[in-house]
């Protein structure tokens, strides 16, 4: 049997196929691309599998940023949390765990218990805690995001609560002669400690990580603060999609 | 014509009918406007900081734009921001008839609270008891839709939501009131029930973002619980022994803890799934939040509201997970059980 998943993000649309629960295919697209180069819209949403390269499916599942949004013709939307959870089953072999997800704007946490979601939580109104707050404070450092997250030490306190006064608060830390290295450090602590409320309300053993963040080798570092292990996953970024194709040959 | 006065929230207003004003809630006009944007828009350039919670832009506009000379302002029992508020609108001629719910929350002071007011409008107790008895029979009306929610499931979440918000002023007109709720509870009873798998609770402020009530219908569920707006209603005004009590007896203006008695009694009776709990952004009882997630022991969802009176998708997408997650928790506990 082979299922189709599409996770549209924020910022990139995840696309994994998987035969007999195996994954054979799996691909990122930019978010504004897949709507103008990859569907076609009557009445509702036509994802155009031929050119992505994709045929002979049974079954399609969808997810992203609200079920509207995810409403294409064929697919079955399911809500993120679920997708993720899901991914996380099917990533870790796991029942039992805490999973966050950072991505471009978005942060979700939440419990699993037996196989079961029992609390969660998303951020609200504000984006400073999220992968886009990373992007802009690379910019601004004129490093990459991979250099970036490589930091951990000697942090300084970053205290806006506004990410945009963020970047000017980074730019007055530069001409107090601040290091790059201790800079980059204080931009991935500021994320850490922009997470910590979340965390407090989800304590657990195991924390599986995903989204694009999960890259992010300081944050994972701080992270181990708050729990005894870490859980690495092959495909972070793909978790969600990876979570519709389990869900959809599991149930559908 | 009788003189108009306007509510920053529920006050007894059983004095200030008995001296001859109608009572205008002037939140009620706020956010039953087509203007309602308007009227934020007046309070942010009056200087109004925009981190500031817009249902007091929102009553403050109201009041300016409605010719509204008097009004009653809650100095204790409400937020700080309506203390501020009063200060604003008697700077713009407003006259201020202050109002306290005294946080001790002992009967005693409850009284003095009530008798100080029934001084300030010149009326005697007697006048007031008959305000309020016939007060009483619109107050049972607003009951029996609450019960057409709960008990038959014939009543929406939203008309349940209307009709007892609705009765902080009995929308300027008591005796138009009935018969609006008379006849509405006639069509509603004729109804075949509607019976959807999680039920509800809402909880905190009256939403800015009443289409909350819809949405949740098209996934499976129903509030049937709207713990503010039925205060506001006085469900339990028929069995207090006279107005000291009534407004002793209501859990709106006084602590948590007493508020959770209350909550934790509806739960019960109601048979709630899970609660929804409406906080407006910038305001000190998202606090409270810690507080009930840690006393109540049922699923809650915070959720915010702003400027918007319509959902936006990330609410809705909390909302989705949240009731999703419901949903596979009862379907899960009812496998147990067989």
């Amino acid at each position: 049997m082979r299922v189709l998943g599409i996770d549209l993000g924020s910022r990139e649309v995840k696309i994994v196929l998987m035969e007999d629960n195996k994954i054979i295919q799996k691909k990122k697209v930019s978010t504004m691309s897949f709507y103008r180069n990859y569907c076609n819209f009557d009445g509702k949403i036509i994802v155009d599998l031929k050119k992505l390269d994709i045929s002979h499916i049974d079954k399609a599942v969808s997810t992203g940023y609200g079920k509207n949004n995810t409403d294409l013709l064929l697919f079955t939307p399911i809500n993120e949390i679920k997708a993720h959870v899901y991914g996380g089953f099917y990533q870790t072999g796991l029942n039992d765990f805490i999973l966050l997800d950072i991505g471009g704007q978005d942060v979700k946490i939440v419990k699993v218990e037996k196989g079961i979601t029992t609390d969660l939580e998303l951020n609200e109104k504000c984006a400073a805690s999220c992968g886009r707050y990373l992007e802009n404070m690379a910019n601004v450092l004129e490093v990459s995001l991979g250099e970036m997250s490589k930091h951990y030490e000697n942090a300084v306190e970053l205290n806006s609560t506004c990410a945009v006064f963020s970047e000017s608060e980074l730019i007055g830390k530069i001409a107090q002669g601040v290091s790059i290295e201790s800079l980059c450090s204080s931009v991935n602590y500021s994320l850490y400690k922009r997470l910590l409320p979340l965390l407090s309300k989800f304590r657990g053993k195991k924390l599986i990580l995903t989204g694009g963040v999960a890259s992010n080798i300081a944050i994972k570092r701080y992270l181990s603060n708050n729990y005894d292990e870490i859980v690495s996953i092959k495909e972070p970024q793909f978790n969600g999609a990876i979570g519709c194709c389990y869900y959809g040959s599991k149930f559908l | 014509m009788m003189k108009k006065i306007g509510l920053t929230t529920t006050v007894p207003i059983e004095v200030l009918i008995a001296a001859g004003y109608t009572p205008v809630d002037l939140n009620n006009i706020f956010i039953t406007s087509d203007d309602y944007m308007k009227y934020i828009d007046i309070a942010e350039r009056d200087g109004f900081p925009r981190s500031l919670c817009t249902w007091i832009k929102g009553i403050y506009g109201a009041c300016l734009q409605n010719g509204i000379k008097e009004i009653v302002g809650v100095v204790e029992g409400d937020c700080s921001n309506t203390k501020a508020l009063i200060e604003v609108l008697e700077l713009r001629g407003i006259k201020v008839f202050p109002f306290s719910f005294p946080h001790s929350h002992k009967l005693d002071n409850v009284e003095h609270e009530i008798k100080n007011f029934m001084n300030v409008f010149n009326v005697t107790i007697k006048e007031v008891e008959l305000v309020r008895q016939r007060l009483n029979e619109s107050r049972a009306l607003a009951k029996e839709i609450d019960e057409l929610t709960y008990i038959d499931n014939k009543a929406t979440g939203f008309e349940n939501h209307l009709y007892q918000v609705s009765s902080s002023d009995f929308n300027g007109n008591v005796d138009d009131f009935d018969v609006d709720l008379k006849k509405v509870i006639c069509e509603i009873k004729s109804r075949k029930p509607v019976v959807r798998k999680l039920r509800l609770g809402y909880i905190g402020v009256p939403p800015m973002t009443s289409d909350i009530y819809e949405f949740v219908e098209n996934l499976n569920a129903n509030f049937v619980y709207n713990e503010v707006q039925r205060e506001f209603a006085f469900p339990r005004a028929n069995n207090a022994l006279d107005i000291y009590h009534q407004y002793y007896d209501y859990t709106y203006p006084y602590d948590t803890d007493f508020r959770i008695l209350e909550l934790r009694k509806q739960i019960g009776n109601r048979k709630l799934d899970g609660i929804i709990h409406y906080t407006q952004a910038f305001c000190y009882r998202a606090v409270s939040d810690i507080v009930l997630k840690e006393k109540l022991n049922i699923p809650i969802l915070n959720i915010e509201g702003d400027k918007s009176n319509v959902l936006d998708a990330r609410t809705k997408l909390r909302l989705e997970a949240f009731l999703d997650m419901l949903l596979d928790l009862k379907t899960y506990s009812a496998e147990d059980k067989k």
